[in-house]
C-alpha cells in the first residue's frame, strides 16, 4: 500500500479492536450468545450422564470458544452497516483485510478472555489440572481465531440486522457440535460422519483440548493443527473477497 | 508550476446492476474552493461523493484527490480528506474524546498530536466541556459538529461534506455554515452536496448540478442566474382584487407567464423594461392602485428548475438505453 507500511496498518486494524472491545462486550446480544449459550448447552450436555473428568472441560472450552468467539462479528458489522459508521473504514486509509483483521481479533479476545474463564472455574470445580499447556494455549488461541473468522465471514452477508447473520451462523454451529465427537464420539459416527468430523474444526479444537486434559487426540495433533490453520486461512480469505463484494462494490 | 487541483474527476460512472446512477460526469474542484454540487433526491450526489472518498468503486472513469488517484492511489488520497456522510455517523457508545480519538488513529496520526489536536478541534466547535460524555446523548446538530470534528482530525485538506445541514433546526443550520465558512476561510476546501437550492446559493463559489446522475451545468451561483435570462420577472402587489386582471396581464405582448404568489403577481419575461412600460399602460387604463413593484431576476431554483427540466426527457431516454 502506498504511504502505509505493514506495521502502520496493524496499529490502525488494533484500534478497531479497541474500539469493538469497548462497544460491543458488554451488549446484551453478545453476552447471550458468548455466555449464556455454551453454559446452557453444556449443562444439557453434562447433567445426568456419566462423563470422565477429563472430557468435561474439554466439551466446555470447546463450546464456549465456538459461541464466544464467533458473537463479535455478526453483531458489530450489522450494527455498523445500520449506523453507517462501517463507512469510516471505508473511507479511512486503510485496506479492508486490516479492518476484518481488527474486527476478528475483538472475537478472538472476546472468545478468550470468556473460554480462559470458563476453562478456569470449570476445572476448579471439578478439581482436574491442565497436563499439557501447550496443547491447551494453541488449541484455544488457533481456535479463537477460526471460529472468530468465521464469524466475519457471516457478517459478509448483507444486511443491518444481526438476526439475519446469526441465522445462517447458527445453522452452521449447531450441525458443527454434532459431528466434532462432543456430544456422540466419533468412533461411533458412521462413516460420512467421520469424514464430517475430520472437516470440522471443532473436532480439532476439541482433539487439542482432550490433550492438554490428560486424554489423546483422535486425528493426532499435527492434524489439529493444520485443518485449524487451514480453516483459518479460508475464512479470512473468503471474508476479504465476500466483504470486498458487499460492502465495497454494491454500495 | 500550477496548483494540483483538489477534486479532478473525467467520466465518473456507477452503475447498480443495470441501473445508471452516475453518468460519465466530469468536473474539477479547485484548492480553497467551496464547491457545491446540488440536484434533487436520488439525482447522484451521495453515490458521487461516495466514489471519491473510496466508499464505493467507480464503474468507469477515473477521478483524483489532490493529485492522487482514487483507485489506484486510495491510501494516499484518504489520507488527506476528511468525509461527514449525510447522516452523522459517530459511536453513540463511546465519549466524544474517544470519537475523535478513534478517528485519528485509524488515520495513522501520532500520539500526542491526537490529544492536541482533538483538544483544539473540541474548543473550537464548544464541545470540550462535554468531552467525556458519550455522543448518543447529542443532539443532531452537535452531533453533526462531533462529526464533522471527526473529519478533521487527519488534518485533512479537503472536506466532503454530504447534505451538512438536513434534518438540522434553523440555530444549528447557522451554526454549521458559519463553520464551514470559517475551516474554508482557513483554507480548507470544501465539496458540498445539498439538494437545498438556498443553501448553494450561500454557501459556494460554484455549484454543479446534478440530475438523474448526469451534470447539467457547472458555474457560479451568479454566473448561472445571469445565463437564464428567459426566467426574469416583474413582481407586482395591487390594493383590492381587480377580477379579469391575470387574464389582462397573460395578454400583455412581452409576458411570457403569470404566477399568482399569495398577494403578488409574478410577471415572467425576458425583457422587463418593456413589460414595464406596457404594464403601465395597463394601470392606468383600468385605474390600478399598485402597492409595490419589484423587477427580480433568476434565482437558482429558476436555474435548476429549467435546467433539470430541460434535460429530463433526453436523460430518461439515455438511461433506458444503458440499462
Amino acid at each position: 500500500m502506498d504511504g502505509v507500511t505493514r506495521f502502520d496498518e496493524l496499529e490502525r486494524s488494533w484500534a478497531i479492536t479497541m474500539k469493538d472491545m469497548r462497544i460491543y462486550f458488554l451488549r446484551p446480544g453478545t453476552l447471550a450468545s458468548g455466555i449464556l449459550f455454551p453454559v446452557a448447552l453444556f449443562f444439557s450436555f453434562a447433567v445426568g450422564r456419566n462423563i470422565p473428568n477429563n472430557m468435561l472441560i474439554p466439551v466446555l472450552a470447546a463450546q464456549t470458544i465456538l459461541w464466544s468467539s464467533s458473537s463479535i462479528g455478526p453483531a458489530a458489522f450489522p450494527l455498523e452497516r445500520r449506523t453507517r459508521t462501517f463507512e469510516r473504514y471505508l473511507s479511512a486509509p486503510i485496506s479492508l483485510f486490516a479492518v476484518l483483521w481488527g474486527k476478528t481479533m475483538a472475537g478472538v479476545i472476546f472468545g478468550l478472555g470468556i473460554t480462559v474463564a470458563a476453562m478456569a472455574v470449570g476445572a476448579a470445580a471439578i478439581g482436574i489440572q491442565v497436563t499439557n499447556i501447550a496443547a491447551v494455549a494453541i488449541g484455544v488461541l488457533l481456535s479463537a481465531m477460526v471460529f472468530s473468522a468465521m464469524g466475519t465471514l457471516f457478517a459478509s452477508i448483507p444486511s443491518n440486522n444481526p438476526g439475519e447473520v446469526i441465522m445462517p451462523l447458527n445453522l452452521v454451529r449447531i450441525p458443527l457440535m454434532f459431528v466434532s465427537g462432543m456430544f456422540i464420539p466419533i468412533e461411533s459416527l458412521p462413516s460420512v460422519g467421520t469424514y464430517a468430523a475430520l472437516v470440522s474444526p471443532l473436532t480439532h479444537t476439541l482433539d487439542l483440548l482432550k490433550v492438554g486434559f490428560g486424554g489423546t487426540s483422535h486425528f493426532g495433533w499435527p492434524i489439529n493443527i493444520a485443518v485449524l490453520v487451514i480453516w483459518l486461512i479460508v475464512f479470512l480469505v473468503m471474508s476479504s473477497t465476500l466483504h470486498e463484494y458487499f460492502d465495497r462494490r454494491r454500495i | 508550476m500550477t496548483e494540483v487541483q483538489a477534486i479532478d474527476v473525467q467520466g465518473i460512472t456507477k452503475y447498480y446492476d443495470k441501473f445508471l446512477a452516475v453518468d460519465h460526469i466530469t468536473f474539477s474542484v479547485e484548492q480553497g474552493e467551496i464547491f457545491g454540487f446540488l440536484g434533487p433526491n436520488g439525482a447522484g450526489k451521495t453515490t458521487t461523493i461516495k466514489m471519491l472518498t473510496g466508499v464505493s468503486t467507480p464503474s468507469d472513469g477515473r477521478a483524483s484527490v489532490l493529485g492522487y488517484d482514487i483507485v489506484k492511489q486510495s491510501v494516499m488520497a484518504k489520507s488527506l480528506m476528511g468525509i461527514v456522510p449525510d447522516i452523522s455517523n459517530t459511536y453513540d457508545e463511546i465519549s466524544v474524546w474517544n470519537n475523535l480519538i478513534f478517528t485519528a488513529k485509524l488515520y495513522g496520526v501520532p500520539g500526542a498530536r491526537r490529544n492536541e489536536r482533538a483538544k483544539e478541534l473540541l474548543t473550537r466547535f464548544d464541545l470540550y466541556d462535554r468531552r467525556d460524555e458519550k455522543v448518543g446523548g447529542f443532539s443532531s446538530g452537535m452531533k453533526r459538529k462531533v462529526c464533522i470534528a471527526m473529519a478533521l482530525m487527519n488534518e485533512s485538506k479537503l472536506l466532503f461534506l454530504d447534505e451538512p445541514t438536513i434534518g438540522l433546526d434553523v440555530e444549528s443550520h447557522i451554526i454549521i455554515h458559519e463553520l464551514i465558512r470559517s475551516l474554508n476561510e482557513d483554507g480548507l476546501t470544501i465539496f458540498l452536496t445539498t439538494h437545498n437550492i438556498e443553501e448553494a446559493s450561500q454557501m459556494c463559489n460554484r455549484v454543479a448540478i446534478i440530475n438523474r446522475g448526469k451534470i447539467v451545468a457547472i458555474d457560479t451561483p451568479e454566473s448561472l442566474k445571469r445565463a437564464m435570462k428567459g426566467v426574469q420577472s416583474i413582481e407586482v402587489a395591487f390594493k383590492g382584487e381587480t377580477p379579469g386582471l391575470q387574464a389582462s396581464l397573460e395578454k400583455l405582448p412581452s409576458v411570457k407567464g403569470v404566477q399568482k404568489r399569495g398577494d403578488k403577481i409574478r410577471i415572467l419575461t425576458d425583457d422587463p423594461p418593456r413589460v414595464l412600460k406596457e404594464l403601465w399602460r395597463l394601470i392606468e387604463d383600468n385605474n390600478l392602485e399598485p402597492i409595490t413593484m419589484n423587477t427580480l431576476g433568476p434565482s437558482l431554483e429558476d436555474v435548476f428548475l429549467k435546467l433539470t427540466g430541460r434535460v429530463m426527457e433526453a436523460e430518461i431516454i439515455h438511461r433506458r438505453e444503458a440499462g
